[in-house]
């Protein structure tokens, strides 16, 4: 490929991607909005899982001793 | 980050037994030195100190490895771990004599009595623990070290 070949690949790639018209650049910045989704991810626990958690906690309430034993296998 | 997943794995695992092991370790002995109950640390902390954080650790890098095929949830997949860790502990507890089979029920640590009728609900309050624990810190940690 000697030096005229590339020259026309380069002026026919040029013609076959034209230039982006108008500002490339986005209007605002985008990461802020990037880090606000990151942090609106659904963090709520689901009714199941608060539903063990109250019966774990009644029932360590209603029978103390079974808390070293299950210490004991944590 | 894909370097050393199951390093990363066995990590995530480990670190909840292992920080609860100087509390559970402070209980003991409050309880054997300010509450005077004899409490036999000795034989007591040997499986959470030498067997569950390595369990855990091994058991997150079977989640690791067998993910891809069984498509389990981490929180569906550690409270499988108390079926193989309740007899074990139970066994092991038997025989260093932290555990005594009574005529009504069993004798924890030589001072906390569970009649037999309450080791069917205390089993079922350490699946329902298990999964809390698996899913929501052993979890965070897998997508914290980048393996979830």
């Amino acid at each position: 490929m000697n030096e005229n070949d590339e020259l026309r690949i380069k002026k026919l790639l040029q013609q076959a991607l034209p230039p982006v018209e108008g500002d490339p650049e986005p209007g605002r910045d985008l990461w802020p909005a990037v880090l606000r989704r990151l942090d609106d991810r659904p963090s709520a626990l689901p009714w199941f899982d608060w539903a063990l958690v109250a019966g774990l906690v009644a029932f360590a309430a209603f029978f103390p001793a079974s808390i070293p034993v299950f210490f004991y296998y944590l | 980050m894909n370097t050393h997943p199951y390093l990363r794995a066995y990590l995530a695992g480990v670190f909840l037994p292992t920080l609860v092991l100087p509390l559970l370790l402070a209980m003991f002995i409050v309880v054997r030195i300010v509450l005077k109950v004899p409490v036999p640390i000795e034989q007591a902390i040997i499986f959470p100190m030498a067997v569950v954080p390595s369990l855990f650790g091994l058991w997150n890098m079977l989640w690791l490895g067998s993910h891809p095929h069984t498509h389990l949830s981490i929180g569906m997949h550690g409270p499988i771990l108390p079926l193989l860790m309740a007899p074990a502990g139970a066994l092991v507890a038997t025989c260093l004599h932290v555990l005594e089979f009574g005529s009504h029920g069993v004798t924890w640590f030589h001072a906390f009595q569970v009649p037999y009728t309450l080791i069917a609900p205390c089993f079922l309050a350490v699946l329902a623990g298990y999964y809390l624990v698996w899913k929501y810190i052993v979890g965070f940690l897998n997508r914290v070290l980048g393996i979830a």
